[in-house]
């Protein structure tokens, strides 16, 4: 099967059945989503397909219907994109293993909502699991992303 | 195209397809219109609403903004984890970047506690609540197009039969107990009830 990765075309040979998460990172070698609890219940697996935040670990490769983007594709030419950042900003991560699915969520979120209000984060956030506790400075590394959008229009 | 715009797009396509009527059009049912037989008709209301208030469908038909779990594996009735709910919107499909489609897709997960899955997962519109409503209650909301999608009873039933996300109901995937019949069956209940005058219970 064909899939569109980070804006790359890539060919699998996958049971449609298998998990999405399985197929990029066992097959296709794209190893930012990680597996943590296989029910989509944690989030860590976050990937986005045609902007909607997924649960990888959930989704059957053979449901996918839309371009794929990983954790690997926020970045680009310019370097880190403006959530990456924050979160750099920040010094977000503490185990790091989740993450990455917090990224993503985060990324989706500033797609819809451009200055986020607590209530938006706790809404769109409570999926992806943290059991680190890094929750205050997840909240305030998207707040430093909406403004730094806001500023550089990116 | 937003990704709010392009659910909602394909929810008005299906609410389109599985009701061509539009609510003001849609004639009220009148219990004087066809001679009601209560003695034929509330038998056939008992097994619609045993549907109908099974948690595999009234889980998701709630007054209020969150969706509920239960099973043999939940203990009570809970509220749905994430913090998931109807909507600032109030589409039924979530919160931005926690729409119900990015955990529910449009099959089961085979993995018991997975998420369940059918085309355009989403909460049914406060009005249609079913969770915690006695049987006069729903019966008097099935039978109110303001109340149903602006349904006659016989899209009701079509509805019933032909939409996959009410379909779910009775393929719930792994550890969760399917609602009781078939779509088939609830689909002919409804039709001899609405023959038989559709009558409601007193309470």
């Amino acid at each position: 099967m064909r899939l569109t990765v980070n804006g790359n075309p890539i060919e699998l040979d996958a049971d449609p059945d298998m998990p999405l998460l399985w197929a990029l990172r066992d097959l296709a070698g794209i190893t930012g989503p990680k597996f943590g609890c296989g029910i989509a219940a944690c989030g860590a697996c976050t990937v986005l397909v045609d902007g909607t935040p997924v649960r990888s670990c959930s989704l059957p490769v053979g449901l996918v219907e839309g371009e794929i983007v990983t954790i690997e594709g926020l970045s680009g030419a310019d370097g880190l994109s403006v959530v990456q950042q924050a979160w750099l900003d920040e010094q977000v991560p503490q185990c790091g293993y989740c993450q990455a699915g917090q990224i993503m969520s985060a990324h989706a979120l500033l797609e819809e909502i451009s200055d986020p209000s607590d209530d938006d984060i706790d809404n769109a956030m409570a999926g992806n699991l943290c059991r680190c506790g890094t929750y205050p400075r997840i909240r305030a590394a998207i707040k430093r992303a909406a403004v730094e959008k806001a500023k550089t229009g990116a | 195209m937003t990704v709010l715009a392009r659910l909602l797009t394909a929810a008005v396509i299906t609410m389109l397809a599985a009701s061509p009527v539009h609510a003001q059009d849609a004639p009220a049912v009148d219990d004087d219109a066809i001679a009601v037989d209560r003695e034929k008709g509330l038998p056939e209301w008992d097994k619609i609403v045993a549907v109908l208030s099974h948690p595999r469908c009234a889980n998701c038909h709630v007054e209020d903004a969150y969706p509920r779990w239960s099973g043999a594996h939940y203990g009570t009735t809970r509220i749905h984890a994430f913090n998931i709910s109807r909507g600032e919107d109030g589409s039924g499909f979530g919160n931005a970047a926690l729409r119900c489609t990015s955990c529910h897709f449009s099959s089961n997960s085979s993995k018991l506690h997975g998420p369940p899955g059918a085309p355009l997962w989403h909460l049914a519109p406060a009005e249609m609540a079913w969770w915690q409503k006695s049987s006069a209650e729903i019966c008097a909301q099935i039978k109110d197009p303001e109340r149903n999608g602006g349904r006659t009873l016989d899209e009701v039933a079509t509805h019933v039969r032909d939409d996959p996300l009410v379909g779910w109901g009775w393929v719930p995937g792994p550890g969760r107990e399917p609602a009781p019949g078939s779509a088939d069956e609830t689909f002919r209940a409804i039709e001899r009830w609405a023959a038989a005058g559709a009558p409601c219970p007193a309470d």
